[in-house]
């Protein structure tokens, strides 16, 4: 089957989040870039991923990562040409891998042509682009997003003397989308990339691109037809093709970005994340059983994007203060490692490198419903950096091997966009690719492993869900179905042996059969099914009728 | 051994499922469905409010009650608490319930509780009444977090009560226990306290359980093992104590449960009280005591002549226990008339003393001695009444003192008689 | 005739010789008889003393309340008077059996009878002995009971209780005895009746308010007001 006209393919995927800055420098001038990116494509294919969603690399000061965008059309000469990414995204197709790439609606760089303009005087055409105010009064119900950074959401011009609005950061004008030229020239430039044969937008800051008084101006009804009206124009000119919101609000809020699947086709499922880490911590399956009883059901075309680490700090915003105090103190007792209302730590360190537990979270954002995205350097178990500003810690360059600049660059080491890890066990002697690929029993033959087991059907992408509540509440179980097939999912959160009993008369005379050994277990009875498991141990179990 | 023979086996298969846990609160039970219920929601809410992070199980233990009080207690949900209070739970917050005998006994259900708390390792372990409707969620952490956070072994209540109410313990559990152990402890009998693992993990091992037959008063020989054993005791304060069922029930067996067992623990531990004099506070959480005034309705007449007969009747019972001046003294007092009728508290101390060593003497049957003091206590109580009329709450307070002291003063009289006459 | 006598006499002495150099033997028999009956009965009680010890019986006895009793009547704990009760036993049973040694006539049919009727004596005083304790137990119990729950005249009730319960221990003992079974019995019925009546007609009379109160109490629920009355002990 073409891969084109699979138009649920983000279903059943497993995405790849990776910087092209930080993956592999082809040219030797100590900047990842996309010449090398697809140098090492081979690579994903081996892990088994089916899309790469890569982060902004247009041109840019870089003063937020890239997210604050001064050309929409182009390459950032750091990362290559134009010409450069075309070669990957071919590249990339002949591997059947899909390409995501980012589209940042909500607002520009400060250094972008069109703010330039805009902020030259009052009467510039494109004065109305961005939102401007002589007073810095209006909104007042918008909260702060950079609490650490920033004091308002409006910004003073100099320039032309009034205040410009910015949700995030000040150097990050917002667009004006009560206009209808920035938003007809915002579908001009989607397409533009569509056409060269890219596969998804990650929509950037979604809730935000409109603002209204006496209101938070986030999930406003006006956003929602702007949305509407975006995909409306993909769906007729560019079928197959896929828009990703980052929208950081809880499951209820964030119902209405997949609408009646005239919206977005996948959002990223944040509070269920922390709740992960929580759970595990707590050695309790409340957090994660109650966040997904209360995600709302979404429209079968529709889907959760699940992960466990990205490129931001782990977000605390969508828990509640007495979750954000513990998960603060369990996981960042350094006040080092907090980052506005949120942690800026990678997964192995989160984790304090315990193979156990990285298995066991990776087991469970397998095979929870939605799709799972990983953040490159997580499969090999890289650390991170907190003394690094801002998220740059998590940001470090990717570990190919032990030798000159582990692999990822033949620059001088200064010449590096930022340094390595050279911590002794996160460092990149110790956890690089090429050592962890000549050994069978390394996490990241292991990640090869869980990406191929999963692959194998596509009841994780789209089956339903139904939890088990076993009377050990250390015990986090659920059931996959789809048609005819069952898979019987355990988790062991606790640090301890667990016993077990399942009741699985639905499913008497069945099966289990273990899925990634493929051993038999006992038959399932009339009996409470009685299961022992190790610390941190998962099963996943295929149930069959023979 | 205890636990072979306290826990069912569906307890230990519940108790596998919750794990260990760090607090555990329990609940005796016995046909208080109507009350039960507000006070499983405070303890909710007190665990939610006092102890997000911490482990915690509700283990009610239930003496056969007949109107689904069990069901109560473990169907209480947590959804209903988010309204009322702005409590969240990061954990499962478990309810379990046994059923340890279809009859109710007091020293069974705290034996239950004390087994279920050793055997999940919890660090600290609160008893709540089933009928304390007026308790407030934020008794639990006053409870627990001394034993949790600071290391005491027992924390005793002190209430916010009527003058006239709690009599008994006023006029001799406190100031006896007091002069006897010398620890300032205000509620020794209480309904609702905390207690830490080794203090409980202690009662359970050396409990004699053979203090008294009745198998009530469990709770008072708790605090007395934790007193006489050198545990870290501590006192909170609470709220305002409602009156259950329980407490306002006949005088005799209140008496059983508090007289007897103190009256017991004199044997047992005459190392213990024989050696030292005087008293030392508790370190204590909040106000020492609050007294309300307002005015209730006793019936005094009847204190007064249930006294004057009791102490004509039974004339042959008191021969045997009393001495012949405390004898006589009575029978003087006896005599008075209502305005003249006056029970000093050095009579009263040295009836009480005379009694509690013709009890470990066991001149006669021991509930028989308890049951003779109780037209005694009648008149003591008309003469407190008389006392304190119109006194105010720092009156009282300075009354119930002087009767303590009067209580320590006299310890070498109980000395005294405690050594003759074996 | 001084000879007659003479002989008479020597006779009656060499009999008495005689007879006695026959007792003589069954004499120290009957003393050795006796000894090792004593040291017997001794090591009998000495044994049973250790395993009552072992068995903890007297703490059984105090929980029974029968220790109290004991000590109400002066004796020494359940564990020494029940050993002290064997050795006696023994060592009577040995005494009587070195008496029968003897020969003595008629002795062992008297001896053989008191056989018999020992076990009696012995059940007749248990009945006794614990029925004098009970009856002063329940008597004082009815006193206590009646003076906290405020009812009138206590001591008359604890009396005729106490009364009650002494005809009727001391009628079961003779019973027991086998002695003037009609007469007692007799006299048992007629003095239990006469309290009975007194009783019925006292509380019939004296007590009609004091009926209609209990009967209240118990068929009608009614709220204890006088209760409430009375400060909360605890």
């Amino acid at each position: 089957m073409p891969a084109r006209l699979d138009t649920l393919w983000y279903k059943n995927a497993v995405i790849y989040q990776v910087h092209v800055r930080a993956f592999y420098d082809s040219n030797g001038d100590g900047i990842g870039d996309f010449a090398g990116l697809a140098q090492k494509l081979d690579y994903l294919q081996e892990l088994g991923v089916d899309a790469i969603w890569l982060m902004p690399f247009f041109p840019s000061p870089l003063r937020d990562d890239g997210y604050d965008i001064s050309d929409y059309t182009s390459v950032h000469p750091n990362y290559g040409t134009l010409e450069d990414f075309k070669k990957f995204l071919e590249a990339a197709h002949e591997r059947q891998i899909k390409v995501i790439i980012e589209m940042v609606l909500n607002h520009t760089s400060d250094q972008h042509p069109w703010f330039q303009e805009s902020r030259s005087s009052r009467e510039n055409p494109r004065r109305d682009w961005y939102v401007w105010s002589d007073t810095d009064t209006w909104y007042k119900g918008a909260r702060i997003i950079f609490l650490d950074t920033e004091l308002s959401n409006w910004a003073w011009d100099p320039v032309s003397k009034s205040y410009y609005w910015h949700r995030f950061f000040s150097h990050q004008p917002d667009l004006n989308y009560d206009n209808p030229a920035v938003r007809e020239q915002m579908w001009t430039l989607m397409k533009f990339w569509l056409e060269l044969g890219i596969d998804a937008f990650r929509l950037d800051a979604v809730p935000y691109l409109v603002e209204r008084e006496g209101t938070n101006c986030e999930n406003l009804p006006e956003t929602h037809a702007i949305i509407k009206e975006l995909r409306q124009k993909l769906d007729h000119e560019f079928p197959g093709r896929m828009l990703l919101a980052e929208a950081n609000q809880w499951p209820a809020d964030l119902r209405p970005y997949f609408g009646n699947e005239d919206e977005f086709h996948m959002a990223f499922h944040f509070p269920l994340m922390p709740r992960m880490f929580m759970g595990v911590k707590l050695e309790d399956r409340k957090p994660i059983t109650e966040i997904l009883q209360q995600t709302p059901e979404i429209p079968p075309s529709c889907q959760w994007g699940l992960f466990l680490r990205n490129h931001d700090e782990l977000t605390l915003e969508m828990v509640t203060d007495i979750e954000r105090d513990y998960m603060y103190d369990s996981y960042a007792r350094s006040k080092a490692m907090r980052l506005n209302l949120g942690i800026r730590r990678r997964l192995a360190p989160l984790l304090d490198n315990d193979r156990r537990r990285i298995e066991l979270m990776n087991g469970m954002l397998m095979s929870l419903p939605g799709t799972p995205v990983l953040y490159y350097g997580d499969e090999i178990g890289m650390g991170d950096n907190v003394n690094l500003g801002d998220r740059n810690g998590v940001r470090t360059p990717m570990q190919w091997n032990g030798g000159w600049n582990g692999g990822f660059s033949v620059a001088d080491p200064e010449s590096l966009y930022t340094s390595l890890l050279l911590n002794p066990v996160y460092g990149y002697q110790a956890v690089n690719v090429l050592s962890q690929k000549r050994s069978e029993h390394s996490l990241l033959s292991w990640m090869q492993q869980i990406i191929r087991v999963r692959r194998s059907t596509p009841i994780f992408g789209s089956g339903l869900i139904e939890f088990l509540y076993p009377a050990n509440h250390r015990v986090l179980a659920y059931v996959r179905q789809l048609g005819d097939e069952t898979i019987l999912v355990v988790n062991n959160l606790s640090s301890s042996a667990q016993a077990v009993e399942l009741d699985l008369r639905r499913y008497k005379g069945k099966i289990p059969i273990e899925m990634f050994g493929r051993n038999l277990f006992p038959r399932v009875a009339e009996a409470p099914y009685l299961l022992t498991m190790g610390p941190y141990q998962f099963y996943w179990f295929r149930l069959r009728r023979i | 051994m205890v636990e072979e023979s306290v826990l069912t086996d569906d307890l230990v298969r519940q108790l596998i499922n919750v794990g260990e846990v760090d607090i555990l609160v329990g609940l005796p039970t016995h046909n208080n469905a109507r009350s039960v219920e507000p006070v499983v929601h405070a303890i909710q809410a007190g665990l939610l409010q006092g102890f997000p992070r911490e482990r915690v199980v509700i283990v009610n233990a239930d003496g056969g009650s007949r109107d689904g009080t069990p069901d109560l207690v473990t169907g209480a949900s947590i959804d209903d608490l988010r309204r009322s209070y702005k409590g969240y739970a990061l954990r499962t917050l478990h309810s379990i319930s046994t059923r340890y005998a279809n009859n109710p006994s007091a020293r069974v259900g705290l034996r239950t509780i004390l087994a279920a708390a050793e055997l999940l390792r919890a660090k600290a372990c609160a008893v709540v009444s089933p009928e304390s409707t007026g308790m407030e969620p934020d008794w639990i952490p006053r409870l627990l977090r001394p034993v949790y956070s600071e290391n005491f072994d027992l924390v005793t209540p002190i209430y916010r009560r009527h003058k006239f109410e709690g009599l008994l313990v006023s006029n001799l559990v406190y100031p006896m226990t007091r002069a006897l152990y010398g620890q300032r402890i205000r509620e020794p009998y209480a309904s609702e306290f905390a207690f830490s693992a080794r203090l409980g993990s202690h009662f359970l091992a050396h409990d004699p359980g053979n203090y008294d037959s009745h198998g009530s008063g469990a709770e008072l020989e708790l605090a007395m093992s934790a007193i006489t054993g050198g545990y870290r005791t501590y006192q909170s304060f609470l709220g305002t104590k409602s009156q259950g069922e329980r407490e306002g029930g006949d005088l005799v067996p209140a008496m059983r449960r508090t007289v007897g067992v103190l009256f017991s623990s004199l044997e047992a531990n005459f190392a213990a009280w024989s050696s030292h004099a005087g008293s030392q506070p508790v370190p204590t959480l909040g106000s020492e005591s609050q007294v309300t005034l307002e005015s209730i309705r006793v019936n005094r007449k009847r204190l007064k002549q249930m006294f004057t007969a009791g102490v004509a009747e039974l004339e042959p019972v008191f021969r045997s226990i009393l001495s012949s001046t405390t004898l006589a003294e009575l029978q003087r007092i006896a005599t008075l008339g209502d305005d003249d009728f006056h029970y000093p508290a050095e009579l009263w101390v040295r009836t009480v003393y005379e009694f509690a060593a013709s009890y470990a003497k066991s001149v006669m049957s021991r509930d028989h001695i308890i049951q003779g003091l109780a037209p005694l206590y009648r008149g003591r109580i008309f003469t407190f009444l008389e006392e304190n009329r119109s006194s105010s709450a720092e009156e009282v307070e300075k009354n119930i003192e002087s009767l303590c002291l009067e209580f320590e003063r006299l310890k070498p009289y109980l000395l005294e008689v405690w050594n003759t006459k074996k | 005739m001084r000879e007659l006598i003479w002989r008479e006499l020597t006779q009656a002495g060499e009999e008495i010789i005689r007879e006695f150099a026959h007792l003589l033997p069954r004499l120290i028999e009957m003393l050795i008889i006796t000894l090792v009956g004593w040291v017997i009965a001794i090591a009998l009680k000495w044994i049973l003393r250790s395993v009552l010890r072992l068995a903890k019986f007297d703490q059984l006895s105090e929980n029974s309340g029968a220790s109290q009793l004991l000590n109400k009547a002066a004796l020494p704990s359940s564990t020494e008077l029940l050993s002290r009760f064997i050795f006696w036993v023994a060592w009577l049973g040995f005494i009587l059996l070195g008496v029968s040694v003897l020969g003595i006539g008629g002795l062992q049919a008297h001896i053989s009878r008191f056989f018999l009727f020992l076990p009696r004596v012995f059940l007749a005083l248990f009945i006794i002995f614990f029925g004098l304790l009970a009856a002063s137990f329940f008597s004082r119990a009815t006193l206590l009971a009646a003076v906290n729950s405020n009812l009138p005249s206590p001591r008359l009730l604890s009396t005729s209780i106490r009364t009650l319960l002494i005809i009727f221990v001391v009628s079961m003992a003779f019973e027991e005895l086998g002695l003037a079974e009609q007469t007692v019995l007799l006299a048992f019925g007629i003095a239990f009746g006469a309290a009975m009546l007194s009783l019925a007609i006292a509380f019939g009379m004296g007590g009609r308010d004091l009926a209609r109160q209990f009967l209240e109490k118990r068929l009608v629920r009614e709220v204890k007001s006088e209760k409430e009355d009375e400060p909360s002990p605890l």
